[in-house]
């Protein structure tokens, strides 16, 4: 200690050069838990590539994709919650219940609908207002009156899994209008409208993070909240701002969701919560809050995609099928690890 | 760690909000609508893999395996694949996820397989992946759930309406005045709805001495087990009751039972009638040492063998009609025009428990 203040005040030039040198050192790493997948994602494709012809086709990558979308859209909202340092378990519900709402809003009475068959512009509207409002409330819950978001947002998951079990009593919504399933059955260019939108969500929120001052509150909050605030980061308003967010992404998932599915169960997203986490969390995004990337959450995603693409072309007996997963998801983490030389936290 | 926060937090604050990039994000939206109206187009447009053949691979689709019934089937799948002379590519299992389901079917369809076999986790959640399938022309043939939308070649199915009505004419036949309890399969799935209401109806209608009371157990065994207890804590009165799924309700109700000192064996004054439902080999045990009195039989050999039958006939281009067929069941047509071989469901007592035709005595 009596060390460095001698030196500092002895040579302020080598100070400053050492900070730069801090500051690059630190850069490195945080692109090292950026990229730390890549090569186990590399190696997952060369494999597929290899072992099944069917794998390396512009149909079965379009296939996995679109099948990812959905997921993609709720890790990008818990990745913006996980690295404000809190949590949104409901969000899994979210993805059930918001185009649920939309649904039952457009759906004559005869189709299980309130019977209100308002046009399908204003249903899809409601789907968004749904995902927003969810996230307002548990943001309001979390924020204002300091409860644990981890319990609360798991009491939201139960209400509000429940409540989409009681509106449908338990049917499963069809018959929408296509508007609702547009996002997945579009095609850009041979790719799922749903895809482009994920990457442009996850565009957008990369960029936010990295250069806009509203990204890097959320860093600093979830580093330590207490400093954000004293450095003037209105930290409530800024998390309220996260929940809803989040909330809104996560309806957007369940209505990409919903076109990729064809219908709305009145199970839709459940238990998506554990892969989100396993996606997120593999990709590098920090359950303590304040760091990871969007481009690390993204590869987590895909991760995810292509081992599950994988094992049904490999024919693994569907007893074993999860048990591999898992196995997977647990070596793409050490080849990870590996090949980065960072310790995990 | 703070202080580097901290400062990035300072950082955060100076910054000024970038009117540049707001700018570049409109001008690349704007791109994007442009190119998007250009190249629109729709999953539909997917060009046809031409008809099939005849011959091909068929992809055979679970919905789950956690449950003695489906293990069963999926035990049952390579046998029947070979006795039809399918080639079966080995079973999917979807894991009780819809999403995955469609997911898994394109994958198969990926692969080329030229028949489907699927057994649909929900009759709506399905239409996507009927859709893919019926875009690449291959023949669909759906086990167990009869879809709602899409095409299929046939829906190899027992009525979940008739095992719900069953159950309650025979829990009728046995207790004809008091309380019954139904315990419930999850009422997020056609199968659990139908055999609700099937048994609600059915008891309301023909035996007005009956009062259901209902368990919503979610095809889980610790919630039946627990909500048996309360139940039966305030309603010590209860005369017959209706699992289900003995797959997952037979174990936690009769442990329930057991605990309270409810279990009496067949016959005895303080007996419980119970009906179950699935066929499974721990049912027909129960049935034989009298702790229950009758489970309807779920056919998983039945199903396993007709969705080989079907694949096999819808691939090679024909089609069916309605009517009787030769294997001691009826076709019927779907509203939507869709047609549904509906296999016979034997109520399983006592007296025929020993049958061997039964798929619940054959498995190994």
């Amino acid at each position: 200690m009596a060390d460095t203040t001698a030196s500092k005040v002895a040579a302020p030039a080598r100070d400053a050069s050492g900070s730069a040198a801090d500051r690059k050192k630190t850069l490195l790493l945080s692109r090292a838990r950026e990229l730390a997948l890549l090569p186990a994602l590399l190696v997952l494709v060369l494999v597929g590539a290899l072992t099944n012809e069917s794998f390396f086709t512009s149909g079965n990558i379009i296939s996995i994709l679109g099948a990812s979308a959905a997921l993609a859209m709720v890790v990008l909202a818990e990745s913006l919650v996980l690295i404000t340092g809190k949590f949104d378990l409901s969000l899994e519900s979210i993805v059930g219940i918001a185009p649920a709402m939309g649904a039952l809003l457009v759906l004559p009475a005869l189709s299980s609908g309130f019977g209100t068959e308002m046009p399908a512009f204003v249903g899809i509207l409601v789907i968004l207002v749904v995902g927003a409002l969810v996230g307002a409330f548990n943001g309001a819950l979390v924020v204002k009156l300091k409860l644990n978001a981890f319990i609360v947002t798991l009491a939201m998951l139960i209400v509000l899994r429940g409540l989409l079990v009681g509106a449908t009593e338990g049917k499963t919504l069809f018959g929408m209008p296509d508007a609702f399933f547009a996002l997945a059955t579009s095609t850009f260019i041979g790719i799922p409208l749903s895809v482009w939108i994920a990457a442009l969500c996850f565009g957008i929120a990369g960029f936010v993070l990295k250069y806009h001052r509203v990204g890097r509150a959320l860093y600093a909050i979830g580093g330590n909240p207490a400093a954000a605030k004293a450095a003037g980061i209105r930290v409530d308003r800024v998390m309220l701002g996260v929940f809803v967010t989040a909330g809104v992404l996560a309806s957007l998932g369940g209505l990409i969701q919903t076109g990729y599915v064809g219908a709305i169960n009145a199970n839709q997203g459940q238990n998506m919560i554990f892969t989100v986490m396993a996606a997120a969390v593999i990709g590098g995004i920090s359950l303590d809050g304040g760091k990871g990337t969007m481009f690390g959450a993204l590869t987590g995603v895909l991760l995810l995609g292509v081992v599950q693409n994988l094992l049904t072309l490999a024919q693994v007996p569907s007893f074993w099928i999860q048990a591999i997963y898992g196995g997977i998801i647990l070596i793409a983490l050490m080849i990870a690890r590996v090949t980065t030389g960072r310790a995990q936290d | 760690m703070a202080g580097s926060m901290s400062r990035a937090a300072k950082r955060a604050v100076n910054r000024p909000a970038g009117t540049a990039t707001r700018a570049v994000r409109v001008a690349a939206l704007a791109a994007c609508a442009a190119l998007a109206l250009s190249a629109c187009g729709s999953t539909k447009d997917a060009g046809k893999a031409g008809a099939a053949g005849g011959e091909g691979k068929v992809g055979v689709i679970l919905p789950l395996l956690t449950s003695p019934f489906w293990q069963s089937y999926n035990d049952y799948v390579p046998k029947m694949a070979k006795e039809e002379k399918v080639d079966a590519l080995k079973t999917v299992n979807s894991n009780s996820d819809p999403a995955q389901q469609i997911t898994d079917i394109n994958n198969q369809l990926n692969q080329g397989v030229k028949g489907l076999v699927v057994a649909p986790l929900d009759s709506a959640a399905i239409a996507a992946g009927l859709d893919q399938a019926e875009r690449k022309g291959v023949p669909v043939v759906a086990v167990d759930v009869a879809p709602e939308k899409g095409k299929v070649a046939m829906i190899v199915r027992a009525n979940n309406v008739a095992y719900g009505q069953k159950a309650c004419e025979f829990l009728g036949s046995k207790v004809k005045t008091g309380k019954v309890v139904q315990i419930m399969g999850d009422l997020a799935s056609v199968n659990g709805r139908e055999r609700s209401e099937a048994f609600r109806t059915c008891a309301k209608d023909k035996f007005p001495g009956l009062k259901v009371l209902e368990i919503p157990a979610k095809w889980e065994s610790d919630a039946a087990a627990s909500k048996l207890d309360t139940l039966l804590n305030q309603n010590p009165d209860i005369k017959g009751i209706y699992m289900q799924a003995g797959g997952v309700y037979l174990a936690p109700t009769l442990q329930t039972l057991k605990s309270k000192n409810l279990l009496k064996p067949v016959g005895d004054a303080g007996h419980i009638a119970i009906v179950s439902n699935d066929g499974i080999p721990q049912e027909f045990d129960a049935i034989r040492k009298g702790e229950i009195d009758a489970t309807v039989s779920q056919p998983a050999d039945t199903y396993a063998k007709y969705g080989m039958y079907y694949i096999k006939k819808a691939m090679a281009g024909e089609t069916f009609k309605e009517g009787p067929t030769d294997h001691n069941s009826t076709i019927v047509k779907h509203p939507s025009g869709l047609l549904e071989d509906q296999l016979p469901a034997p109520l399983v007592t006592k007296e025929n428990v020993d049958d061997k035709a039964l798929w619940g005595n054959n498995v190994k």
